[in-house]
């Protein structure tokens, strides 16, 4: 018997279940599953999405700035980054490398993040207005470590694309991809750490600073 | 982790007289609760996810074998190998073969309490492989050579001077007690090992069944690093960890990070599945996942298994007015405060951790903040009652407490007794009306005085006044 | 209304007049206090300490001595939680005892509980002048939800005036048997709660159980305190007692 039979065979005969999982019990498994019900979860005002997404982020110590349009991205980044006193040169998703990061003074290179670049841009696949959160999706042309190597992750985000919760964001990924990514990572403001006399500080092994430019 | 529990008692005297941890656990005293507290304002459904919560960990539980077994041919059809491991022991073992495997020489890890049950970090190094810890507390308690004292914040128990000396000593750099210059002396010293690291060896806050994903939920980053950069990874998690679904895990998380740190998400929740795709640019080519049982199988169907929904958000710890006190140290082993006095007893042997269940006054604050309802106090009585009724428990508690029930079964009796003893307790109090000493009662009278009785009982006086 | 007092064996040994304060009260309110002569204990230190048959002994004997009145009263959170809360998983293969048991439990009250909810209580006479702070002991708060109750009570009595702690939720230290198993943490954490206490400046600790009222004032004692005063909230409620010492 292998550790596996050995321990699924403990937690039947604990559970008093008859030797092996029967049909019925998969099935009622893949049932439960597939009705994939949401939970109660605490009530907010959901009337403007992008107002509480904003809101919720900025309390996290996240900075948004917000845009008419994706053409005024780079503009919008391109002031931030100066205003800050920050580079201009960076590393962007392949995904967002056609917008005009050059004609905005900026120099990106789109592909995956390395332990220098000091800038990191991405997208999101959507944001979530209860907490404040981006939802980003890994994949070839939008590659996990730019959120996460930079000291500064500016993510770009479609207002368009902020839902109500976790639940919301779920449902799009299913609606719009064929299963999960590698990863989905939430980022919900800049790395932090509490461990030494639970003292908050900002900037942990993550970015120091996150800035979401809203468009739409 | 060495296993201290059955020292408990000794280790409870030198925490209490250990000035800087007092010191350093009154700072800790009601910050996290402070925290939960303001952050549940904002929950006005709070008992009904709660319920939802619990229920959701109880329908993972009583269909364990079929959930783990949903999970695991998800996670293979994303290309994650899932091990199984019976023993903290294989767990060690699991662990190196996949190293060797893949010629590791260097892993980075991030927090995983599981790992610390079977010493991980101690069988790396005896064969041969270096594995750094990179959570800041945990990166701080690798220096100094300790184990954590909390599953959230496991360096709770050292003050930032504490902190400020290690780091000088041991990077050889001017010593400095400015806590966010610390933690940018760690970030430097650590972002060479992500960068170089072979493999990332992670926790698991879940697994998700319908998906076959990993999630885990962290603050600082590193969570992401290692489960990003090294071209191996490894998820180390107990098996009572899966969860049915997306959308359970999304009620579950909003108590999660609420309950420990009072955040209403933690800053990233990575929901990871499989080893990175074809043409991504980033990610590990291996992924892994050590499901662990370790005595948890143990507890189901037990009157214990309600411990299991356990999601190790560490609330009834920095609710417990014991655990402020003394400290996780104390408690001898991975998991301390209430938690750990339902868990070490059932996953070392309760003869090993005798005094754990006893380490409470059962007032309950541990079970009203449990975002998934453990009955904490209740749990801890079934393990005393199985102490009691294997006569683990010195003769003569057992004696005292069999001789107190057969004088309370037989009113006479018990009216003469105490009718006695009433009389005695009021001379030995004297004018002061106090009992300094007590024979038998030493636990007592060494810190307190004992208040003498009135010298007879209430109801012989009743008997006098309302013939 | 036929009230069966159950003065709990702390009160009986060490502090009768709480006893006697209680009686009062109740009487005060007009109920017919009965004290049956064959109560001891309701097996809480058995009970707690991994003795389930120390709790099925009482529980059958405090079903033989109360079943009979329409309210059992005890001037205890502790003892009344114990009845409310643990005899209803006493006797899961003697179903028709255990529904008898949970009848007399569903008719057992805390006092403060019962003589602001069951007998709402308006008037209250007592002379007692001084600022005092109220402990919440923990079974009665958590088990029985015993918060408000004693203050609203405490509140009717022109001469009182209630300074709370900073944390008067938290545990005293005394747990039962936990205060001589684990005496040095239960000190420890009566003399958190001391301090917390003094620093309300308050004259008199109240509280509404002996157990935590004799570990608290037997740390203010041991650390010199003879001056604050320590009082079950039935001395205070009902004032002096004839009776007493």
């Amino acid at each position: 018997m292998s550790a596996r039979d050995n321990i699924l065979a403990r937690i039947r005969s604990g559970l008093g279940l008859p030797g092996t999982a029967a049909g019925a019990e998969r099935a009622q498994i893949a049932d439960y599953i597939a009705r994939n019900p949401r939970g109660p979860r605490p009530s907010f005002d959901a009337t403007d999405l992008v107002a509480r997404f904003c809101e919720r982020s900025v309390k996290l110590g996240s900075t948004v700035e917000r845009v008419a349009s994706l053409a005024e991205v780079p503009q919008a980044v391109a002031r931030y980054l100066k205003a800050s006193a920050l580079p201009v040169t960076g590393v962007v998703w392949p995904a967002l490398q056609a917008l005009s990061w050059q004609e905005a003074g900026l120099s990106f290179q789109a592909r995956e993040a390395n332990g220098l670049d000091l800038v990191g841009v991405t997208g999101a696949f959507c944001a979530i207005a209860e907490t404040g959160t981006l939802m980003l999706l890994s994949a070839a042309d939008t590659p996990a470590t730019v959120s996460l190597l930079p000291e500064t992750h500016i993510a770009v985000l479609d207002a368009a694309r902020i839902v109500a919760g976790m639940e919301e964001a779920w449902a799009l990924m299913t609606s719009e991809r064929e299963g999960l990514p590698r990863a989905v990572n939430f980022v919900s403001g800049p790395s932090r750490t509490a461990d030494i006399e639970q003292t908050i500080v900002i900037g942990a092994h993550g970015p120091y600073r996150v800035h979401v430019v809203c468009h739409g | 982790m060495q296993l201290t529990s059955s020292l408990f008692k000794r280790n409870v005297r030198h925490k209490l007289v250990d000035a800087s941890l007092q010191h350093n656990m009154k700072r800790f005293g009601g910050r996290f609760s402070q925290a939960r507290a303001i952050a549940m304002l904002e929950v006005d459904n709070l008992e009904a996810i709660r319920t939802a919560a619990a229920a959701i960990r109880d329908r993972s539980l009583a269909h364990l074998d079929s959930y783990l077994m949903a999970f695991e041919e998800r996670a293979m059809a994303c290309g994650t190998q899932v091990h199984w491991a019976e023993t903290a022991q294989d767990v060690n073992r699991i662990l190196i073969d996949i190293a060797r495997a893949h010629h590791v020489k260097k892993i980075v890890k991030s927090k995983s309490m599981v790992s610390e049950e079977s010493g991980l970090n101690e069988a790396v190094a005896a064969a041969g492989m270096a594995a750094i810890e990179t959570d800041l507390g945990e990166y701080i308690l690798q220096l100094a050579e300790e184990p954590p004292s909390h599953i959230i914040a496991p360096a709770i128990h050292k003050s930032v001077e504490e902190v400020a000396q290690l780091f000088s000593e041991k990077h050889h750099t001017t010593l400095q007690t400015d806590i966010p210059a610390l933690c940018r002396e760690a970030r430097e010293q650590l972002r060479p090992h992500f960068l170089s690291a072979d493999m990332g060896i992670s926790g698991g806050n879940f697994l998700i069944a319908e998906t076959g994903s990993v999630v885990i939920v962290t603050n600082e980053g590193n969570g992401r690093m290692v489960t990003t950069l090294p071209r191996v990874h490894v998820a180390i998690t107990g098996i009572e960890k899966v969860l049915p679904t997306l959308n359970d895990f999304s009620t579950v998380l909003r108590l999660l990070t609420r309950s420990a740190t009072g955040q209403s998400i933690t800053n990233y929740v990575s929901v990871l599945t499989g080893p990175r795709r074809d043409h991504d640019r980033d990610g590990p080519e291996h992924s892994h996942v050590i499901l662990v049982d370790s005595g948890r199988s143990r507890l189901l169907g037990s009157e214990l298994q309600l411990a299991l929904r356990c999601i190790r958000c560490g609330a009834c710890m920095n609710h417990c007015p014991v655990y402020q006190n003394i400290g996780g140290h104390a408690y001898g082993w991975v998991y301390p405060g209430p938690i750990g006095a339902v868990l070490t007893p059932s996953y070392v042997g309760l003869e090993n951790a005798l005094d754990l269940p006893q380490a409470s006054t059962l007032c309950g604050a541990c079970q009203v903040v449990c975002p998934v309802k453990i009955p904490l106090p209740e749990l801890m009585r079934v393990l005393r009652e199985k102490s009691f009724r294997l006569g683990l428990r010195p003769w003569h508690e057992r004696w005292a407490i069999r001789a107190w029930r057969f004088a309370a079964d037989h009113p006479r009796l018990y009216g003469w007794m105490t009718r006695l003893a009433v009389r005695l307790l009021h001379r030995m109090g004297g004018k002061e009306g106090l009992l300094h000493r007590l024979p038998g009662l030493d636990g007592w009278t060494d810190g307190r005085d004992m208040p003498a009785p009135s010298g007879r009982t209430f109801r012989d006086r009743y008997r006098e006044t309302r013939p | 209304m036929q009230v069966g007092l159950f003065v709990t064996c702390l009160v009986d040994m060490m502090r009768p007049r709480i006893g006697f304060s209680t009686l009062k009260l109740l009487e005060q309110a007009g109920c017919v206090v009965v004290v049956p002569p064959d109560q001891t204990c309701c097996g809480q230190p058995g009970f707690n300490s991994g003795d389930r048959e120390s709790g099925r002994a009482m529980a059958r004997r405090f079903l033989r001595t109360f079943e009979s009145f329409d309210y059992v009263v005890a001037p205890s959170g502790s003892c009344t939680g114990m009845i409310r809360c643990h005899y209803s998983q006493l006797f899961p293969e003697d179903p028709a005892l255990q529904q008898r048991l949970d009848a007399l439990s569903a008719r057992t009250f805390e006092l403060t509980d019962f003589l602001a909810n069951v007998l709402k209580v308006e008037r209250l006479d007592s002379p007692y002048r001084g600022t005092i702070t109220y402990h919440d002991s923990c079974s009665g708060l958590r088990e029985l939800g015993v918060k408000t109750q004693p203050r609203r009570l405490l509140a009717r009595i022109p001469g009182v005036h209630l300074k709370e702690m900073s944390q008067p939720e938290l545990c005293c230290g005394f747990g039962g048997t936990f205060s001589i198993k684990l005496g040095e943490i239960a000190t420890r954490m009566a003399d958190n709660k001391c301090h917390d206490a003094l620093d309300t400046q308050a004259d008199a600790i109240v509280g509404g159980d002996l157990g935590c009222l004799l570990n608290i004032e037997g740390r203010l004692r041991r650390l010199g305190d003879r001056r604050t005063r320590v009082l079950h909230v039935a001395e205070v409620l009902a004032g002096p007692e004839p009776e007493q010492d």
